[in-house]
């Protein structure tokens, strides 16, 4: 057990490390930062006395350690656009971006998963077909597009409900709509596959040969089973609670991360783009250790076997 | 997605029986292609044209079928161009992928050692990190061109074809119909392009068939943010982003491309997964 968690905890790591570099990589080939940050016509000198100051003229290598250190200690560079520090203005938009993105995925796993085991205990009835359907528009129908079908009945349409700002709870409902209905389609095809797959499985066949009943058969062999692999895609949810709003937010103009990044990116204003690469890194891979922790308590299989294992 | 073609294609689904669901699919697919081919000749004005006498339009105007915006621009028209330039990039870039995705899982399963780790470490990678996410972070670095976009799209999802190619392209290599082509003196890049390409080439095209659909949403999910393809040529993200802003006095403007995107994703994927059902070996 020891073992495995050592080994997560370092491809985790390792990830992070392999966004930073990416942010590295990208930020060198897209110009000499010198030139980006002064203006074109400034004295030679000047330039020359900015290169020094920043390091610029180091080999890379050290320059790519310094980029780490100075990552490591939260240094994460100013906004161009009115100076504060990028991590301050990304801090103050994660609590809009939850205001939506947490009671989303409530209903995504309120509403995807017991639609998904209901399929698949009842296959081929009526519900099955509608979670099959609307598990096809899920997957089919882009966030924005059903954003602003939303707007087009309810605000438009029939004036319940507001199309855009945040101005109280009443603005957050169908942004969290948009959200939660894709994402519960999603999860319930999902769920649905996983349970259809352990249900075909001979130990399922034994419970009910051994005379369990099916409600106990269903209960303690079918859903523990049908967990792990759903655990995979609810871990995938989480892991986006920061980044998984970016279209929706910009739908409703919603001042969330993601409105921010896409204003950032226009602006191309790095430091903050950058703050928000690392956050949605940090975020995923949290997120998926936490996963992998969960196989290890699900499937005992993974915790004796020496290998980590998918 | 195939249960459902298959369970609306009648109570016996049979493997010759090509359900209706997938006949539309393949009608649409056919359409738009058809479209996308013809755009000059099929849209009846210049996509840039303005009619400034008949600005916002209804659909159903004799002079414009499915309206116009806010300029006058005929609707119709406009969207006929952006089927053309969507389906351009989504080919473009599911073209690039698949090819990249390819060559890293057949240079994995060549090398294996540490060329292979760096590889699978990579799509991991790429796996776990919001594909939106990154790409914003590139078009934030470089600014944006119509080629960088493309090339940007081809990134999306190389990770399952190299995770494809590899684990086939190993199976392959153990086989004897690879070792005998070796024997006789051949080179790795014909063993691997002329003798296993074409065996695992029907589960690369699946695959290319089911990522398609998700390269067009992403593309247009940029253009719609503003970030993608930029006027004055125009996308079917692009057309919903900015017929957004007439929600209220002109819907057609969004509906019409938004509509297109929802039936071309739609169709893709329901003859995808029957080709799924029909192709890949790893599934029988």
């Amino acid at each position: 057990m020891l073992r495995f968690l050592l080994l997560r905890s370092g491809r985790a790591l390792l990830t992070v490390a392999l966004v930073v570099t990416f942010a590295f990589v990208v930020l060198r080939l897209s110009g000499d930062p010198a030139l980006l940050i002064m203006s074109v016509d400034a004295p030679p000198e000047a330039i020359a006395a900015f290169r020094r100051a920043w390091g610029l003229d180091d080999p890379i290598w050290q320059q790519y350690l310094r980029y780490f250190g100075a990552i490591a200690q939260g240094e994460l560079g100013q906004s161009m656009r009115d100076g504060r520090p990028a991590i301050e203005l990304v801090a103050e938009r994660i609590p809009a971006t939850l205001a939506l993105t947490l009671p989303a995925l409530l209903i995504k796993l309120g509403l995807g998963i017991p639609a998904g085991i209901y399929a698949a205990l009842h296959r081929d009835s009526a519900v099955d077909r509608l979670v099959m359907v609307a598990a096809v528009a899920g997957f089919t129908v882009p966030s924005f597009v059903l954003g602003l079908v939303l707007v087009l009945v309810f605000s438009v349409q029939l004036g319940w409900l507001p199309s855009g700002g945040q101005d109280g709870w009443l603005h957050a409902v169908l942004p969290t709509m948009t959200l939660g209905i894709g994402g519960a389609a999603v999860l319930a095809r999902f769920t649905r596959s996983a349970m259809l797959e352990v249900l075909g499985q001979p130990y399922m066949r034994t419970a009910s040969a051994k005379g369990l009943p099916w409600r106990r058969a269903v209960l303690s062999h079918a859903l523990p089973n049908a967990a792990i692999p759903t655990v995979t895609i609810v871990g995938f949810m989480v892991g986006s609670l920061i980044a998984g709003a970016v279209v929706v937010e910009s739908v409703f103009s919603w001042p969330g991360v993601g409105r921010l990044l896409v204003v950032a990116v226009s602006n191309r204003d790095l430091a903050v783009v950058q703050c928000i690469l690392l956050l949605v890194a940090v975020t995923m891979v949290t997120a998926n250790f936490v996963v992998d922790l969960m196989y290890g308590l699900l499937d005992p299989r993974l915790r004796s076997g020496a290998k980590g294992g998918h | 997605m195939a249960e459902l073609a298959a369970a609306a294609g009648g109570s016996a689904p049979t493997r010759r029986r090509i359900p209706p669901l997938v006949w539309f699919g393949i009608g649409w697919i056919l359409l738009m292609l058809a479209t996308a081919l013809l755009a000059d000749v099929a849209a009846p004005y210049r996509f840039t044209a303005y009619d400034l006498r008949n600005r916002l339009a209804m659909p159903g105007d004799p002079l414009h079928p499915l309206g116009t915006d806010e300029l006058g621009r005929d609707v119709l028209s406009r969207l006929i161009v952006s089927i053309r330039i969507s389906l351009m990039i989504a080919f473009g870039a599911t073209v690039i992928s698949a090819a990249l995705g390819t060559l890293m899982g057949f240079l994995a399963a060549h090398f294996r050692g540490i060329v292979e780790q760096v590889v699978l470490m990579l799509a991991d990678f790429q796996a776990a990190m919001p594909f939106l996410v990154l790409a914003l972070a590139v078009l934030a670095f470089f600014g944006n061109s119509l080629p960088l976009f493309v090339c940007l799209m081809g990134l999306y999802g190389w990770e399952r074809y190299a995770r494809i190619a590899r684990g086939l392209a190993i199976a392959a290599g153990a086989q004897s119909y690879a070792g005998a082509v070796r024997q006789i003196g051949a080179g790795p890049a014909r063993v691997y392009l002329r003798h296993i390409l074409p065996n695992i080439a029907s589960t690369l095209i699946v695959s290319m068939t089911l990522t398609f659909p998700e390269v067009i949403l992403l593309e247009s999910g940029l253009s719609f943010l503003g970030l993608g393809v930029q006027p004055p040529m125009t996308s079917l993200g692009n057309m919903v982003g900015y017929g957004r802003e007439y929600i209220t006095r002109a819907p057609w403007i969004m509906l019409a491309p938004a509509t297109v995107i929802v039936l071309t994703t739609l169709a893709v994927s329901l003859v995808g997964d029957w080709l799924r059902d029909r192709l890949d070996p790893t599934l029988r």
